[in-house]
This record gives C-alpha cells, structure tokens and sequence, in this order.
C-alpha cells in the first residue's frame, strides 16, 4: 500500500460520506474526497463471477488504493483476498506497454501503426487467399461487453466467419446449454439472496469457500442465523467448503450422473414428486445416447430430441436405484435414499449450486439437465430460496461471452447463428445485408486451436485470456501455433504470458479501470464503471483494437461510434429487449447494477416467477415462458450414466483434477504479480492421499512425477494441505506458469456444449 | 519494509564503529549481513530455533555452532546469527517472515546435530513446538475485518488442527460472516508458515514464544 493506513481510512471516511450525502461515487472525476486527494469511483472486481463491487481509489493518475463497496449489495464492502489487492493488480513491473512484433526468435517493440498494419495484412493475405473461416478471435467472459460485442459484430457482420470463441466455453458452456435445453433461455432463475433466504443447500462440485468466498460466508452466515439450514457438499476431493459443510458426500469422478438419477428414483419410487406442479410445468424428453467425447478432431454432435411420457421417464429410472448408484458412486445406498428425501422435504426450501465440477465434465450438459429434473419433480424452482443455480466463473462469463453471445455459434440474446429470422434481427440492427452472417457455426474453443494445428485457421487473435496455459492437452497446441506456415498469432495482453511467448504480435492492452467497462455477474447483474486512470505506456483497450482492425479491413461502417462504450451499449440493448430487457446505459450508470430483465426500471430477482418476472401473467404462479416450443414448459431429460472419456487403469491408476485456489485467478498472470499473494502461495503442489502416498513411500512435500499419456510434471506432494485428495485422486491447481498442468489434461469434451472436462484424466505418479 | 532497512543502516554504522565484532559477524554470517539485521532479536526477546530445539537456556549451554543444522535445511531457513545475538552469536534460528520452516517429515535439522542442542529423536513433526503463532494485530487483521482472507489458515501445514476457522456474524453487512482464525496452542508447532504468508505489511500473525501449560480441571 502507498498510502499510510492513517491516510487510507481518512480517504475511506470521505467517501463513505460522500455517498451518504448522495455525492456522486460514479465518476471519479466529481468526487474529489477531501485532504487525501483520493478520487473514489465504482468498479465491479476485476476478478471472478460474484461480481463484488469495489470503489477505486485514484491519486495522480494511479490506482493507489481500492475498498470493498459498502453500497453493493452483492457484497457490502467486504472483498475477498484477491479483490483486497485489485490495486496492484495492474502495477507489476513488466506491464506491456509497447506493441512487440516478432522479428525472429526476438519480439521488437513497434507502433501501433506497424503492429496493425502487419495484422490488417495478415487478415487480408489470409481471407483472400483462404477464405473468412482461416482467420478467428478467441476472447473472453473477462472482456468487457463492449468488446465482446464489437469483436463479434466485427467477425460475424464484417469478416462474415462464426470463427469466434471465448474462454468461457472452457468455463460455463454446459451451464449454458443445460439452461437452454431445459429452459430454452440461458442463466438463472435466482439470485444471491436465494443464499440468505433458503435452508437446504447442495453443493456440487463446487469449492465455493475458495472460489466464490464472499457468497460462502453469505451461505455461512445464514446458517449461523438459522440452525436448520442443512449444506450438503458433493464431491470428489474434501476442500474448505466440505470442511464447513454439515455432510461432505464423497464420490466416484463421473457418477454424479447416477447419483442425480437415483435421487430423482428414489423421489419418484417414494412419490415425493409435486405432481400438480409436473402436469403445469414440465415435458419429458430423450436424446442420444453413447454420444462420444469429442476427441478426435472436426468431431460433430447433435441431439435428436424425442419427447417421452412421465411413465417412460419412470421407466428410465428404474435402473438407477440407490444400490446401482451406490455400486457406481461409492455413496451409501443408504446416504442417497437420505438425501434424496431431504431434496424433497416439502418444509425445506432446496438449493443446488454448481460450478466446474459439473461444466468441466464430458456430460456437463446432461448433468446440468439432471440438477433440473430434481428441482422441477420437486417444484423446488423460481420461488425466492429456492432455486438451482449455476455459479459463474468469470467476471462477465454470463454478461459477456452468454448475453452478447461471444461463441461460434451464437448471437445477441440468446438467438444463434442457424436461425434465419434470428440472422435477419441481427442484420437489421446491424444494417448490413442477413447473407453477410454465415448461417453454421464452425469451432468451438477446442476445435479452433485445433484447425490452428492443422493449419485451417492461419490467423487467431487472443484478447483477455491466456489459452497457451489454459487449454487442456496444451502440448499440441502450444506447438501448433508455432507451426509456420502461414500461421500468425496475436495476443493481446497486459503481462508477458504463456501465450504471448507463441505470439507473432504482442499488443498491449488497457485493463479494468484504465477504459470504460461493463460486467454481468452470476445472478444477471449488470454492473458499469468509468475509466479513471490511463493505460501505462501506449496500451490501448481491445474494444480499440478490435474496431482498428475493423477500420483497416473496410469495416470501419460497423463502428461509427462517437462514444462508442455507451452507443454500443445502446445498439446491443435492442437485441435484448423483450426478453433479457437490460436497462439504459444511464441507469447502470446511477445504479450498483442492475438484474435483469429490467422493465419499467424494475429489475427482476426471481425469474419466470408471478410477481416477480413481469413476463409472468397473474394467474400463472410458474411459467417457464422462454420455452416456446413447450407451450412454456421446462424439460425433464432422461440422461444417463455414460463413463468419463479417460479413466484410471493400471498403466495410468489415478485421476486427476484440476482447479483453482483462492488467492490466484486463472492462470496467475495478475495475482502472480501481486507480492503479497506470491509469498501467501507461491506454487502449485499435487495433493494427494496420505494413504497412497505411503503405500509409495513418499513423503510429504517430496517431489513426485505425474504422466498422463499427453505430458509429465513434476510438483511437491501435499498430504495435509487446504484440499484433500480421496484414494485414488490427485489435485493440481492450474495458476502455476511453471508448472503446466494444463499439459497433462486430456481434450475430451461435452458434445452438446463443447465444454473441456479438466476434472477427469487418467495419470500415473511416481516419486522424482 | 522502510523500517527495518532503517533499522539495518543504525545498526550496522554502530555496529561498524565497534569493530571488534566484525570478524565473527563476518564468519556467522557468511556473507549474508542484510539478512542479520531484518529481524531484531530483542523485537520479541525470542528466537525461533530450529525443530527440536531444547529450552532456550538448555539450547544455549548445549549448541555448538557448527552450522550442521543449517547445512541440512532444504529450504535454508535455518540461518547462524550474527553479532547482534549477543551471547547468542553463531547459534541456529529462523526468520519465519523470510523463509520459515517446512516441517520436513524427517527433520533432517535435528538429525544433523552433533550435539543434542536438537532433539535427534525426535520423529513427529506434529510434536515440533518451535513456538506458537499469536494474531499479535487483531484491528490489521483482514480476515478479522470480514473480508475472506484466511491466508493463514489455508497454508498452515497442520490445517484444521493448529488453526481453525469460527465462523460468527458480521453486524456490519447483516448478511456475511467473519471467519476468524482461531489457534490452538496445544496443537501449534511455531513453524511460522502463517507469519511468512501473511499478506499484511506487517504480519498480523507471528509466532511468539510457547506460553507455558496452565492446568486446571475445567473441560469443554
């Protein structure tokens, strides 16, 4: 900290009476807080999906300090570790700020001119001599959705190629098509206060005390409050959040697909079902089965949907009674007939939550999908504290890459690419010609690094996030994108990465603060804030950029913004009115975000619920309306069990998982640069169960060597550290740039979402 | 670290005025001479020794500043004091702010001493009892304040166990709760791990010397 803390909290007294007096926190160029000289503006946290809101303070041109929002009601001022340090995220000493052009194994400072002349070039070379699908823009739920939207109207309304993807499909993809294939519409029905308001919470495969810390101790403090409230904890590695759970229930990797099946028999078999609520609400259906695991390249699935009676879906679940789970899962038959009443219990009001445990899974749809069945033969759903809901990795994973619609096969608001009369809204708002958007997706983020190997795109732009340490087998396509051959790779960044050492462009970019931003957290809040300090050195924003480029190719028609952060805002609220409804600019503006749908300035907290959702009639109580097809009813799928893509055996007898910590984001690349952090944890470790490790005579803290059949690393084992490894399993963290674990992953994925499965691979240990 | 670089320069213009100690600074040290003065010994009128260590007084009489224990160290957080230590000069300790002890499963420190200064048989890193870790600035604390640190409690290597969190309600949201790392002083060893990660400038946590066993018959 620059400041003293003396100084610091006279600053934080001036802004709390700034906004006690109604004085404006907004834009920090109007609120100067008194002696200190700190001006203090709003921000959403440049971090994960919970979307705490932050005040930052500026003082000659730098972030000197940032606080906990007191006014955001997502979080009240509080922060968790990594927001406490957001202001030195941005400072750390080999900040970009030049554009590098690669000069052989060197990368020479340029101007922007250069450097984007070069790229313009390399667009045109390629384009006229490949066609539009040779070039692409992997991006991010980290852009803001002003970049997003220009980089995918940029790319679907100018270039004409769907060659556009963002991270997130490594992150929310399976939460994105379990909402549509349930709903028909993406993202939640509740919301955060569903966390102060029910009393029976299941977490799945969700370290939520590490990865969404300021919602657990939201969870926590309700049950402190409230002695009955039950949280049950799924998962296949005890973590902090099974530590502070009521049961942590352990399983087998994978066979949360049984288990959610056997939930819903035993609900069924005991006639724990809210019938009246099935009849109104729900159908049935069936999709494909043996739907393989998207490992071999070009790899195409689609479902064939088939709708089912009640009966047949009873029919379904026959099969998976507890013992046939419990067989599968390791659970006690026992534990599973327990739990599946306590789901039921018609006085207790039902939560699931969710993370990567389910998205990260080559069945991440259906396992989605399966959470749902619960909650609908229940009728646990769309009332306040009660409700599924999917929570979010990234600061804008749903504002962003969903709500925009940053992938291959997607546009603004939930419309897609193959629907002819959702290209025709598209053009129109647009102004361009419907034939200029081309009607088939063509990669997901997988399969786009994989034409990058085989050579069938030459040109990917990388902007806010960092795929050479983040894609699973990342040994192919860390070679890939040094193949020659035409291929040129641009990577837009704030630090040296993984990926800026394979780029032939390094651009350096604006980050958070340094240019005008909008987020969407996890509970469809949308959050604005104002640039307030300058990028260090000639770094420019991505929406910059990305409408640079644009101008260079001749699509400079698209962009003909004056205030472009704002007009494109205004341009990308037609896409959503009527159904995601998000609000004028100004009202984010005043507001410390807003949920959507916001009609008539009312936000909505509970969606397709009366009273709550304005699209829901008086009358109706429920109404899945998105669901048109349905006659707005939701989808019980009868889903399977099918087996991980990769699982132990004797050449290879562990599993693998990877995630995250909670003091770094991602892969490192910011809060690796914070000392403080560095020295709390310095390096990735594999933790591993104390009984293997003896049975192999290792020993705490010695080095082991893991190989799956994609790579080998070589880490400290952790018998005793914050998560703890089940027999059989192994967990390394992903934020560790020398140690890429990322390496050993395999690149198997959902076939409906096209979502990678980093929690399951098969791996040997030795000792090194 | 603005003070203790300030510290560093009075002490070491004083401690070159007096001369004398040089050599055997020089030959304690080993080169390392920023490394003598970035902890006072005198802060807390307590050293942190190495694993196995007996009582500071028995330690003392018993260490014959050989530097084994330190050789042995794979971390190197086991440092020789230098002239500030006083009649502690050439003795083992660790500043747990800069590299704090790992708990090695086969304390290879305390095999290596020649002497009995460390306990050679000792074989359980749980019984290690280094010191004890004391949140010494509760009004610095950030997990104390509400916000999700816990940085402490997540690295101690005897999670669960020395350190553990209890949870109570913030007043000030109305809806979060503090987590509040709580140490147990039975089960803490004084590793230090705590007090190297602590986020603060300034370590709220520290490890301070073991407080002495109080019996009565009261049980919880």
């Amino acid at each position: 900290m620059a400041l003293s803390r003396r100084e610091f909290l006279k600053a934080s007294a001036a802004a709390v009476a700034f906004a006690a007096a109604g004085a404006s926190v907004l834009n920090p160029k109007v609120s100067e807080a008194g002696d200190a000289g700190i001006k203090w503006g709003k921000a959403p946290c440049r971090f994960c999906g919970t979307g705490c809101g932050v005040l930052v303070g500026v003082k000659g041109g730098k972030i000197v300090a940032t606080k906990g929002d007191p006014a955001a009601p997502v979080n009240r001022g509080l922060n968790c570790i990594k927001g406490y340090f957001l202001s030195k995220v941005l400072y750390g000493k080999d900040r970009l700020t030049k554009p590098l052009i690669r000069k052989g194994d060197k990368m020479v400072e340029a101007s922007w001119d250069e450097a984007m002349t070069l790229i313009a070039s390399k667009f045109k070379e390629s384009i006229a001599k490949h066609g539009p699908d040779s070039v692409a823009m992997y991006g991010s739920g980290q852009w803001t959705v002003f970049e997003g939207y220009a980089a995918l109207k940029l790319f679907k309304g100018g270039i004409g190629t769907n060659n556009i993807e963002p991270n997130a499909r490594l992150c929310m993809a399976s939460a994105v098509t379990g909402f549509m294939t349930t709903f028909a519409s993406d993202e939640p029905m509740g919301c955060y206060d569903d966390l102060d308001l029910g009393d029976t919470y299941f977490l799945w495969g969700a370290n939520m005390a590490e990865c969404h810390p300021v919602l657990f101790s939201r969870m926590i403090d309700n049950r402190l409050k409230n002695p009955d409230v039950r949280i049950i904890d799924f998962g296949t590695r005890r973590t902090r959040t099974s530590q502070m759970a009521d049961q942590y229930v352990r399983f087998n990797p994978q066979t949360d697909l049984a288990l959610l099946n056997a939930i819903a028999h035993v609900i069924i078999k005991e006639k724990l079902y809210d019938e009246k609520f099935i009849k109104k609400h729900v159908v049935f259906k069936k999709g494909k089965e043996n739907i393989g695991y998207g490992l071999e390249d070009k790899f195409k699935f689609t479902d064939d949907p088939k709708p089912i009676s009640f009966d047949d879906y009873k029919k379904f679940l026959e099969k998976y009674t507890p013992e046939y789970a419990s067989k599968l899962s390791g659970v006690p038959a026992a534990k599973i007939v327990e739990l599946a009443r306590l789901y039921a219990d018609k006085k207790r009001k039902v939560n699931s939550l969710w993370t990567m445990g389910f998205n990260q899974h080559v069945r991440g749809t259906w396992v989605n999908n399966l959470v749902y069945n619960v909650h609908l033969l229940t009728g646990k759903i769309s009332r306040p504290g009660e409700n599924p809901m999917s929570l979010t990795g990234q600061p804008s994973a749903c504002g962003t890459a969903r709500e925009v619609g940053t992938f291959t096969h997607r546009l603004p608001a939930d419309m897609v690419v193959t629907n002819p009369e959702h290209r025709a809204k598209a053009a129109e708002i647009w102004g361009i010609d419907v034939k200029r958007i081309p009607d088939k997706p063509t990669y997901n983020a997988t399969e786009m690094f994989r034409a990058l190997d085989r050579g069938d795109i030459k040109v990917l732009w990388s902007q806010v996030t960092n795929p050479f340490q983040s894609l699973p087998h990342l040994n192919r396509y860390r070679k890939g994108a040094r193949k020659g051959d035409g291929r040129f790779v641009i990577v837009s960044d704030i630090y040296p990465t993984k990926s800026t050492e394979v780029a032939d462009v390094i651009l350096p970019s604006a980050s958070w603060v340094e240019k005008e931003g909008f987020f969407g957290n996890a509970e469809r809040r949308g959050q604005q804030w104002f640039k307030m300090v300058d990028a260090p050195g000639e770094a420019k924003s991505d929406l910059w950029q990305t409408m640079e480029l644009a101008r260079r190719l001749g699509h400079g028609n698209l962009f003909p913004y004056k205030y472009a952060e704002k007009e494109i805002f205004e341009e990308y609220r037609k896409f959503t009115v009527g159904g995601k409804d998000l609000a004028p600019y100004e009202a984010y503006v005043k507001a410390r975000g807003l949920r959507w749908p916001v009609v008539n300035g009312k936000e909505t907290l509970w969606r397709y619920a009366e009273g709550h959702d304005p699209y829901v009639k008086a009358g109706e109580g429920v109404k899945f309306y998105k669901n048109k097809k349905d006659d707005g009813r939701a989808v019980i799928w009868a889903r399977p069990y099918e087996p991980a893509a990769e699982s132990p055996d004797k050449q290879y007898p562990f599993w693998l998982c990877t995630g995250r910590v909670l003091e770094h984001w991602h892969t490192g690349t910011m809060t690796g640069r914070v000392p403080e952090i560095k020295r709390a944890y310095p390096a990735a470790v594999c933790e591993m169960h104390p009984d293997d490790a003896k049975r192999m005579g290792i020993k705490n803290l010695q080095k082991v060597k893991i190989t799956s059949r994609r790579g080998t690393i070589i880490l400290p084992v952790d018998l005793n550290g914050r998560g703890k490894a089940e027999k059989g399993n192994i967990f390394v963290a992903f934020f560790d740039e020398t140690k890429l674990i990322n390496e050993l992953c395999i690149d198997a994925y959902c076939p409906i979402s096209g979502e990678p499965d980093y929690k399951k691979c098969a791996v040997k240990v030795e000792k090194a | 670290m603005d003070s203790s670089t300030k510290h560093s320069g009075i002490t070491r213009r004083r401690f070159l005025k007096d001369g004398v100690l040089l050599p055997l600074a020089l030959a304690a040290a080993g080169g390392g001479v920023s490394t003598l003065f970035l902890r006072r010994a005198d802060a807390r009128g307590f050293y942190l020794r190495p694993p196995g260590a007996l009582e500071e007084g028995n330690f003392l009489a018993a260490c014959i500043k050989c530097g084994k224990c330190a050789q042995a160290c794979p971390y190197n957080s086991i440092r020789m004091s230098g002239a500030e230590a006083g009649v502690a000069i050439g003795t083992p300790h660790i500043i747990a702010r800069e590299t704090p002890c790992y708990l090695c499963p086969d304390l290879p420190c305390a095999k290596a001493c020649p002497s009995g200064a460390l306990d050679r048989k000792l074989e359980d890193v749980e019984k290690v009892r280094m010191g004890t870790a004391v949140i010494v600035d509760r009004e610095n604390c950030l997990s104390l304040r509400g916000l999700r640190c816990e940085v402490c409690y997540r690295q101690c290597p005897l999670i669960d166990k020395a350190i553990t969190i209890l949870p109570r309600h913030n007043q000030r949201t109305g809806v979060h709760s503090i987590m509040e790392p709580v140490i147990h002083h039975d089960k803490c060893v004084g590793c230090g791990i705590c007090e190297n990660a602590c986020v603060r400038d300034k370590p709220v946590i520290v490890v301070m010397k073991s407080p002495p066993e109080q019996k009565d018959y009261y049980e919880f």
